[in-house]
């Protein structure tokens, strides 16, 4: 009986001493990526591009011209490919998406290990708060907000991730860019501390989504 | 391709074998499993006591019924197969993700170099048994890829790159038995080791648990030795981040088979069974582990706070797809295993005592009788409900 008594005080010490370290991002809980990633102001250029890219830590140096042309909002009509194209999402609230579905985490980073290794493209982001949404009355009335999606342009990865995921909604919708595909609104996320905490390790720090919200969303519409 | 030569006769042979019920990935004794039989059916042979200690103390080679097999994925036959889930998976193995990740270097043999004293043994026990239990995920997969190819060549696809990943992960364990000078002679492991039969359903039930909880393991032991790298005595820890997703991705699939063949998960047998080997896995891997506590405290864990961990966690993965779970984050729980861990370090103290076999039986029942007892108990616990939301009833109401 004792040892399980240590046990427990062991394992609220390990959250106690990983607080910290959720704390602090927890006060800068920025007004995501409108903050970070889309300069208000119009003449978001190839600069900001390649600053998003660096920050995002893709090993992929030169973006392609796609990829330009779907940061760079500055002339929409002249860069942007013209077909739509078709994006397939995942959606939960946010505190199962980003905070309690731990293993997510390692499945994005994974994903962008082997895109990084192969030279690919991102084609998979987080949205949170995304504006599509709104096209899904049907899912928005089961959806506890905030919300966040998980995005893709690869159909069959979707359906691998909602195998995984289960408590998850799944959906898809067609958009002419990709900034119209993940706009989103801003907003502050909070999360509580886990009651209990159980695992002999720290939790994945707050924030580790960052790098996959999508380069120079247009946020600063709203 | 020796291996694949070798798999199909031990297979035919011992069809008939209806041993025990343990997993196939955890290293684990059988030495309880004896008295773990179902409340509903099937009466479960004792282990063979007869077989060397190493067969009770070592992972379990498995077999099943290929023909059932072959019938519940033909597509002609059963229409709930869903085409998009099956080549989702297909795309995702395909991928694979960690074709470049096993990669040894020059610090394996240095660091086995250092490890000296007990925790030597201990090590190489550690890798024997890992390896084992890959090894022997292999040959099933393997096996389960080339019956299933005709009736349904995605999911024969699928179980022989599953295979590739099981063959990779014991061959990096082989070569890391290899810096403390041994090897396993995995060919004569194929032909010498008994093979345990499980029929289909009872092959995805106890494959999902192992291949989950081995995520959850691994992971676990990852993620404790990056916050204390000082127990990073040997290499091979840093490999099972990415290893584990392996795991993780596999179970998923059997995942997706169990989802295919809903009258495997919808009927009150079903909810009795996936308790069951709830209950079976989890406790192999506690009285297990307890027994190896030298291993766990010599990269810096707590056994029994490890263990808790990962059955949480593991139950609460399994929640998503099993009708019934334990409610193993109920204390009671963690007090019926405990009580279980000592009765067992008395049931060993007895084998290993000098009394006569007779005696050491006449000694045995009545711990036997406690064991049974116990893993009833944890057993008939209030279960809880639970089920991919695909499948639930009240899912319309759910919020996500």
């Amino acid at each position: 009986m004792s040892s399980s008594t240590s046990l427990n005080l062991g394992s609220f010490c390990t959250s106690l001493v990983n607080f910290p370290t959720h704390c602090p991002h927890k006060s800068s809980s920025f007004l995501l990526h409108g903050a970070q990633f889309s300069p208000p102001s119009p003449n978001n250029n190839n600069n900001n591009s390649s600053t998003v890219f660096k920050h995002c830590s893709w090993k992929l140096t030169r973006p392609t011209k796609r990829a330009v042309a779907a940061v760079d909002s500055s002339d929409p009509a002249e860069k942007q490919e013209t077909e739509r194209k078709k994006y397939y999402f995942l959606v939960a609230n946010a505190k199962f998406m980003l905070d309690e579905e731990e293993h997510f985490q390692e499945q994005m980073f994974e994903r962008r290990r082997l895109y990084g290794e192969r030279n690919k493209e991102p084609d998979f982001w987080l949205v949170i708060e995304p504006k599509f949404l709104d096209k899904f009355p049907n899912i928005t009335k089961r959806l506890k907000r905030p919300a966040v999606a998980l995005v893709s342009t690869n159909g069959p990865w979707i359906t691998f991730m909602k195998l995984r995921l289960d408590r998850v909604l799944q959906e898809s919708y067609e958009a002419d860019s990709l900034e119209e595909a993940l706009a989103s609104t801003p907003v502050n996320l909070e999360f509580e501390k886990p009651e209990t905490w159980t695992a002999p390790y720290p939790k994945y720090e707050y924030g580790w989504w960052e790098s996959f919200l999508p380069p120079g969303s247009q946020t600063s519409k709203v | 391709m020796a291996a694949e030569m070798a798999l199909v006769k031990p297979i035919a042979k011992f069809n008939t074998i209806n041993t025990s019920i343990s997993s196939r990935r955890l290293p684990f004794t059988v030495r309880m499993s004896a008295t773990t039989s179902p409340p509903t059916s099937k009466p479960t042979k004792k282990a063979q006591k007869q077989g060397i200690k190493e067969t009770l103390l070592t992972p379990r080679f498995y077999t099943t019924d290929f023909d059932e097999m072959e019938t519940l994925f033909n597509t002609e036959i059963n229409k709930n197969l869903n085409e998009a889930e099956f080549e989702a998976l297909l795309q995702e193995f395909k991928t694979d993700y960690n074709q470049t990740h096993f990669v040894r270097n020059k610090e394996f043999k240095e660091a086995a170099d250092k490890i000296q004293g007990p925790l030597r043994n201990i090590f190489v026990e550690f890798l024997e048994r890992s390896c084992t239990a890959e090894f022997s995920g292999f040959l099933l997969y393997k096996e389960l890829g080339r019956r299933l190819k005709k009736t349904n060549p995605v999911v024969a696809e699928i179980f022989s790159l599953m295979s590739r990943d099981e063959a990779r992960h014991a061959g990096f364990l082989n070569k890391g038995l290899s810096d403390f000078n041994l090897a396993l002679d995995l060919g004569f492991l194929t032909k010498a080791r008994k093979y345990t039969f499980f029929k289909p359903k009872f092959i995805f039930y106890a494959t999902y648990l192992s291949e989950k909880i081995g995520y959850w393991r691994y992971i676990t032991i990852y993620r404790h030795l990056k916050s204390n790298p000082e127990f990073i005595c040997y290499p091979i820890f840093k490999y099972f981040e990415n290893w584990c997703q392996d795991e993780n991705r596999h179970g998923d699939f059997f995942s997706a088979l169990m989802k295919a063949q809903p009258q495997f998960l919808n009927d009150w047998k079903a909810k009795l069974w996936a308790r069951f080997f709830c209950l079976s896995v989890y406790v192999t891997m506690y009285l297990n582990d307890c027994q190896r506590t030298d291993f766990y405290e010599g990269i810096g864990l707590n056994t029994k706070e490890f263990d808790m961990h990962v059955i949480i966690e593991t139950n609460r993965t399994t929640a998503r797809i099993f009708p019934a779970v334990l409610d193993v984050e109920n204390p009671e729980f963690k007090r019926k295993l405990d009580r279980m861990v000592e009765i067992n370090t008395k049931l060993i103290a007895v084998s290993e005592s000098d009394d006569i076999p007779v005696v050491k039986n006449f000694k045995k029942i009545p711990l036997i009788g406690a064991l049974a007892s116990e893993l009833l108990a944890a057993y008939l616990m209030e279960p809880i409900e639970s089920g991919s939301v695909d499948f639930a009833e009240f899912e319309p109401q759910l919020t996500y």
